[in-house]
C-alpha cells in the first residue's frame, strides 16, 4: 500500500467545507489517480475513508471504474421546471458550476447554513457571481411561494431513506412543506456509502417530491 | 526641565504606556489622556485647546482616510485575493517559493495601499494553503513574521504607504519623487537581505516534510475555489487609473503650484467614491477607520502639547550637543527611535520623534535623517508583533484560522513565535538605516 501524507486529512476537510464532500472527493481521486494509479486511490480510501465516508465512496466508484461524476442537469431542469426562483440547500461546486449556466434567468439562492464564515463563504458565492444570492436560516421563508423550488444535494438514495446536509433538518418541515412548490433532491453521489455516514443526516425519501 | 515640560512628557509616557499595556482600551486612553494635555495646557498657560487643534496635520489625516477608501475600493474588486492565489500557483505551494513570492507580493501591495487591507484580503488566503499543506510551526513562523514585515518595509517604502511616510509626505519636509528616491532603494535592500539571510541560514523550509502530491493537490484545491472569481473591473478600472493620476500629480506638481499632496488625495478619492455613487457612499459611512483617525488625532494633540512646553526644542539641542561628530548624533538618534518604535510603536514615535528630527536636518542632509528615521521607525515596528498595528491584526486573523501542522497539532502565532523574526528583522533594517545615514552624511 502506498504511503500517504497525514496533511492529506486536513487538507480534505479544507477543500469539502468550500467545495462540498463530493465535488471535493473526485478533485482528491483524481489528483491522487495521477499520482499513483488504482493502488493510491486504494490507499486514500483506506486512509480517509473512514473519516469522510463520501470520500470513501466516491473512491469506490473510481475502482469501480468510474472517471468522473455523474452530474444530471438534464433531470435536475426537467424537475425544477415552473419554478421561478430556486433555493439551493448544501453546496457542491462541480454540480452548481454544471448547473447555473443553465437556469436561465431564475433567481437562485444558496442556504447559508453558518457551516464557515462570512469571508469564506463570500468567497465560495464569488464564484457564481452575480448570478446566486446568499440567503439564511432566518430568512428564507420570505421566497415562500408558489414558484419557488428547494433543491437539497442528497448523498446516496435508497427505497425508503436519503442522506442529505444537516442544514436540511432545520429548513424542513411540516409549516414548510406547505409553503414551496417543490422539493427536489439531486443525488449527487448515486451509491450507498459502505461507512457510517458522518457529517450527514439521513431523512425519509417522502422528503421530497422528486430525487433525480 | 521645567514643571510643564516634566507634566505634560509624562502625560505623554504614562499614556503611551498605558495603551502598549491594555491594547483593547487603546483609543479610549489616548483620547482621554489628549484631553488631559489640553487641560494641562490651559493650567500652565502655555495655550489654549484651540491653538493645539490648529496645529494639527490635518493633511496627514486626510491623505490617511483617503487612502484607506481607495484601498477599501481595491479590496472589492477582488484584487488582492486574485495576486494572493496567483502567488499560490506560482509558488505551486513550495515552500521556499511560497516565503519569497509572498513577501516580495506584499511589499509591491503595502507600498500601494494600507497594511491593514492588504493583510485582511490575503492572509486569509494563505491560511488556506497552510491548511492545506499542514505546514509545521516553524515554517508557519517564519513565513508569516516574515510577511509582516515584508508589509512594514513596503509601507516604508512609498510615501503613500504607512503612516511614517505620510507624516513626512504631509510635512512638507520631503516631496514625493525624493522620498520615494530615497526610501525604496534600502527598503528593497533590507527586503532581499532579511530574505537572503532567512533562507540562507535560518532555513525554515527545512522542517517541512517534502510531499509533492500534497502540494500539487493543494494548488489543485485553490484553483478549483477560485475557478469561477473573477477581477471586478467596474471598480478596479477607475480606482487604478485614479491612483495613477494622482501619482503622477504627486510628482509632477511643482511645490508652488499650492496643490498639495493631501488635496491631489482628497479630489483623486472623492472622483474615485462619486463613480462607485450608493457603494461609495456606503464606503464612507461604514469602512472610514475611525479607530486610527481617533488614536493618531489624540497622540497629534498630545505631541503638540509637548511642542508647546518647549521639550522637543530641548531634546533637539540636547542631541546636537553631543559630544559627537553629526553622523555620530545621527546614530544615537536613529537607534533611539528603532527601540522607542519598538516600545510605543510607529504612530506616537514617528509623531514625537520627526520634531527631534528638523533639529538634525540642520545639519545634515535632510533626506538623510528623514528617510534614517522612517527605516528606524520600520526597524522598530519590526522588532515586536505588538510594535505594528497589523501584528495583532495578523495574531487574531491566524488563531481564528484554527491552523494545523500534518499531524493535527494546532499552531499558534503570537509574540514569543514572531520574537525571532523581529529580532532579526530589526537587526537587518536598522543597520540598513545605519548605513544609509553614515553613507550619505560622509
Amino acid at each position: 500500500m502506498s504511503k500517504l501524507s497525514s496533511a492529506l486529512v486536513q487538507s480534505f476537510a479544507v477543500a469539502a467545507t468550500e467545495l462540498g464532500f463530493c465535488s471535493a472527493a473526485w478533485l482528491f481521486a483524481e489528483q491522487v489517480a495521477a499520482d499513483g494509479g488504482d493502488a493510491q486511490v486504494r490507499a486514500l480510501r483506506d486512509t480517509l475513508g473512514r473519516t469522510y465516508p463520501v470520500l470513501d465512496a466516491v473512491c469506490a466508484s473510481w475502482l469501480d471504474g468510474e472517471r468522473q461524476p455523474v452530474v444530471e442537469t438534464a433531470a435536475v431542469l426537467h424537475a425544477l421546471l415552473g419554478a421561478r426562483t430556486l433555493v439551493v440547500v448544501g453546496f457542491e461546486s462541480r454540480f452548481l458550476d454544471a448547473l447555473l449556466p443553465q437556469l436561465g434567468d431564475r433567481e437562485v439562492h444558496l442556504l447559508s447554513s453558518g457551516h464557515v464564515d462570512d469571508l469564506t463563504w463570500g468567497r465560495m458565492l464569488a464564484n457564481f457571481d452575480p448570478a446566486v444570492r446568499s440567503i439564511d436560516l432566518v430568512s428564507f421563508q420570505r421566497l415562500a411561494g408558489s414558484q419557488t423550488a428547494l433543491l437539497c444535494m442528497v448523498y446516496g438514495a435508497t427505497e425508503h431513506a436519503v442522506h442529505v446536509p444537516p442544514a436540511w433538518l432545520r429548513l424542513f418541515g411540516d409549516d414548510v412543506r406547505a409553503q414551496f412548490r417543490s422539493f427536489v433532491g439531486w443525488d449527487v453521489l448515486r451509491r450507498s456509502m459502505y461507512v457510517y455516514p458522518r457529517w450527514l443526516v439521513e431523512v425519509p425519501r417522502h422528503d421530497f417530491a422528486r430525487i433525480v | 526641565m521645567s514643571v510643564a515640560q516634566a507634566s505634560l512628557a509624562s502625560l505623554l509616557v504614562l499614556t503611551l504606556i498605558a495603551q502598549a499595556a491594555i491594547p483593547s482600551l487603546r483609543v479610549v486612553i489616548v483620547i482621554t489622556g489628549a484631553a488631559l494635555s489640553c487641560l494641562l495646557v490651559t493650567l500652565l498657560g502655555l495655550g489654549t485647546t484651540h491653538q493645539l487643534m490648529a496645529e494639527l496635520p490635518w493633511d496627514v489625516l486626510i491623505l490617511l482616510v483617503g487612502l484607506g477608501l481607495l484601498s477599501e475600493i481595491f479590496a472589492a474588486s477582488r484584487l488582492f485575493g486574485l495576486l494572493a492565489v496567483r502567488i499560490a500557483r506560482l509558488s505551486q505551494a513550495q515552500p521556499r517559493r511560497l516565503l519569497i513570492y509572498f513577501s516580495v507580493g506584499m511589499y509591491l501591495v503595502s507600498g500601494l495601499v494600507n497594511n491593514l487591507t492588504a493583510l485582511l484580503l490575503v492572509l486569509p488566503i494563505l491560511h488556506i494553503l497552510l491548511k492545506l499543506m499542514g505546514f509545521p510551526q516553524r515554517y508557519v513562523s517564519w513565513l508569516l513574521g516574515v510577511l509582516l514585515v515584508a508589509c512594514n518595509l513596503g509601507g516604508a517604502a512609498t510615501p503613500i504607504g504607512d503612516f511614517p511616510a505620510i507624516l513626512l509626505l504631509g510635512s512638507g519636509r520631503m516631496t514625493f519623487v525624493d522620498y520615494l528616491r530615497y526610501a525604496a532603494p534600502p527598503t528593497i535592500l533590507s527586503l532581499l537581505g532579511l530574505l537572503a539571510l532567512v533562507i540562507g541560514f535560518v532555513r525554515p523550509q527545512r522542517s517541512v516534510e517534502r510531499d509533492a502530491l500534497t502540494s500539487r493537490l493543494s494548488v489543485a484545491i485553490m484553483g478549483r475555489m477560485y475557478r469561477g472569481v473573477r477581477l471586478d473591473r467596474r471598480r478596479f478600472i477607475p480606482a487604478a487609473l485614479l491612483l495613477m493620476a494622482m501619482l503622477l500629480f504627486w510628482t509632477l506638481l511643482p511645490p508652488q503650484s499650492g496643490i498639495s499632496a493631501d488635496l491631489v488625495c482628497w479630489l483623486g478619492v472623492a472622483v474615485a467614491l462619486l463613480i462607485n455613487l450608493r457603494y461609495g457612499e456606503d464606503l464612507l459611512r461604514t469602512r472610514v477607520d475611525i479607530e486610527a483617525v481617533l488614536f493618531l488625532l489624540s497622540l497629534f494633540v498630545m505631541v503638540a502639547a509637548v511642542r508647546h512646553s518647549g521639550l522637543f526644542a530641548a531634546l533637539s539641542q540636547l542631541l546636537v550637543r553631543l559630544p559627537m561628530s553629526p553622523q555620530g548624533q545621527l546614530a544615537v538618534f536613529l537607534i533611539a527611535a528603532g527601540l522607542l518604535t519598538g516600545l510605543f510603536s510607529a504612530g506616537p514615535s514617528m509623531a514625537g520623534l520627526l520634531e527631534v528630527a528638523h533639529a538634525l536636518a540642520r545639519h545634515l542632509p535632510p533626506h538623510v535623517v528623514y528617510v534614517g528615521l522612517a527605516l528606524s521607525v520600520c526597524a522598530g515596528s519590526s522588532l515586536f508583533l505588538t510594535a505594528a498595528t497589523s501584528g495583532p491584526m495578523a495574531q487574531a486573523l491566524t488563531e481564528r484560522a484554527k491552523l494545523c501542522d500534518s499531524h493535527g497539532r494546532p499552531l499558534h502565532f503570537g509574540f514569543m513565535e514572531f520574537l525571532p523574526v523581529g529580532l532579526l528583522s530589526f537587526a537587518v533594517i536598522q543597520s540598513v538605516a545605519l548605513a544609509y545615514g553614515w553613507w550619505f552624511s560622509r
